[in-house]
């Protein structure tokens, strides 16, 4: 790794601005003394390699990783997370390297599960993902700043997104479990009900979704479902024309409650999602023709390719609103989630830095 | 790009297509490849979305100065990384 100086810490932020090493917010500074406690938190060497970060094509070691995590703002009780989440979306199934090119705004969501999710402080209720929770905001943001400095990620050159969204600074949050009627979304890659995992998935911003329960009303859970697929088959999403991808659908835990207690499960709700979620090659046809399916007008079109692309997770606070996040659907995997269990055992205690920050 | 770099690689000649927008990409993933000098040629942005017409016709005016182009008969638009230098 490169090693910079400067006269001080706001000249250093200024010369870290400079070269592009930031993500336009000021950054804490990543001294030697800081990575080297932040990778002792890691319980592994600095030179080991994780993998390959595209486009750049550049080696991904522990204390690239531990720098930016520094540079974001990490304690090190953040740090397995933040490795976790760098692992997941090394794995090719994720296809980083496009994930970072596309013109799309794509960016990706981590979604922690498991009981360390809480004892750091990943927020899963009220704003999970608004400012205000220092877990959340430091772990998404070390990833964005890891595919900024390790992918070499920059906007216009190799960010090629559009327009991006918010979500591209840091989008982190944990799932609901307490609160959820359902077993953890990690369940649903083989985890144990009580195991650490995250998930992450590339995602456009959430799209809100308004539905107001009728308690008296036995066809309320139906309508539920008919407004979220209603979301999901907008007509500007990618999902839409490409038909590939995942999916997000964030219920909070009042809607969550709604399905539950009327007897839908993880299952049956993302098969019924699925079902609900169809438009016509006609509509298509006479939107994005060029992306339109071989056909009569009339044919049904599913936007998700089964219901395995439906990602249900419960987060956020009881309420009105739950949320949808559109996905890019291309890469050569078609834009999968990808999941990896985070790994505290080889950590070792700091002393005086748990929940104190790098200093 | 990274096609026409994995194709490079293997020993074959080869001219990436890269539209305006998206040179300076090209010229980050030529080098994040290793191959800074792989051929390319310039096209109009955007071709997504163009008619087969307009696609024809474009076809028509690059093919020939591609060919020229792998066949070593003719420069690319990328200058050298050396010459650039």
């Amino acid at each position: 790794m490169a090693l910079l100086s400067a006269n001080d810490e706001p000249g250093a932020i200024e010369l870290l601005h400079d070269l592009g090493c930031t993500d336009g917010l000021p950054v804490v500074i990543p001294t030697l003394e800081r990575v080297a406690r932040m990778v002792l938190a890691s319980g592994l060497d600095a030179d080991v390699v994780l993998g390959e970060m595209g486009p750049l094509g550049a080696s991904v070691t522990v204390e690239k990783v531990a720098a930016n995590a520094v540079m974001a703002g990490c304690t090190p009780d953040h740090l397995p997370f933040v490795l976790a989440a760098i692992e997941a979306i090394l794995q090719p199934e994720f296809d980083l390297s496009e994930v970072q090119s596309t013109t799309h705004s794509i960016a990706p969501l981590i979604i922690a599960n498991g009981p360390l999710a809480a004892v750091t402080g990943i927020a899963s209720g009220f704003g999970a993902l608004g400012p205000g929770h220092r877990a959340n905001a430091s772990i998404g943001r070390a990833v964005r700043l890891c595919m900024i400095n390790i992918g070499g990620a920059r906007p216009g050159t190799s960010d090629m997104a559009l327009l991006g969204h918010p979500g591209k600074f840091t989008m982190c949050l944990a799932e609901a479990e307490a609160a959820s009627p359902f077993p953890p979304l990690a369940t649903g890659w083989g985890a144990g009900a009580s195991a650490d995992v995250v998930t992450v998935v590339g995602v456009e911003a959430p799209h809100s979704v308004m539905f107001v329960n009728d308690a008296d009303s036995e066809d309320s859970p139906e309508r539920l479902l008919r407004v979220i697929a209603g979301v999901i088959t907008n007509t500007g999403s990618n999902n839409l024309y490409l038909r590939s991808g995942s999916v997000v659908v964030a219920l909070n835990p009042e809607h969550a409650q709604v399905l539950a207690g009327a007897g839908w499960n993880r299952a049956s709700i993302s098969r019924r999602l699925w079902e609900l979620a169809t438009t016509t090659t006609g509509v298509l046809r006479s939107l994005n023709p060029a992306f339109a399916p071989r056909g009569d007008d009339n044919d049904k079109v599913h936007v998700l390719d089964s219901p395995d692309h439906v990602l249900l997770l419960v987060a956020g606070a009881e309420g009105l609103y739950s949320a949808v996040f559109p996905s890019w659907s291309a890469g050569a995997h078609g834009n999968v989630a990808v999941h990896q269990m985070v790994v505290t055992g080889q950590a070792c205690e700091i002393p005086g830095a748990s929940n104190s920050g790098v200093e | 790009m990274r096609d026409g770099i994995e194709l490079a690689h293997l020993g074959r000649a080869v001219v990436a297509l890269v539209t305006e927008p998206f040179w300076p990409q090209g010229d980050l993933i030529a080098l994040s490849g290793g191959m800074p000098n792989v051929p390319r040629l310039r096209l109009p942005h955007p071709v997504a979305g163009t008619s087969e017409a307009s696609m024809a016709e474009l076809a028509e005016q690059i093919a020939p100065r591609l060919i020229a182009v792998l066949r070593g008969d003719s420069d690319p638009d990328n200058p050298s990384v050396e010459e650039a230098s």
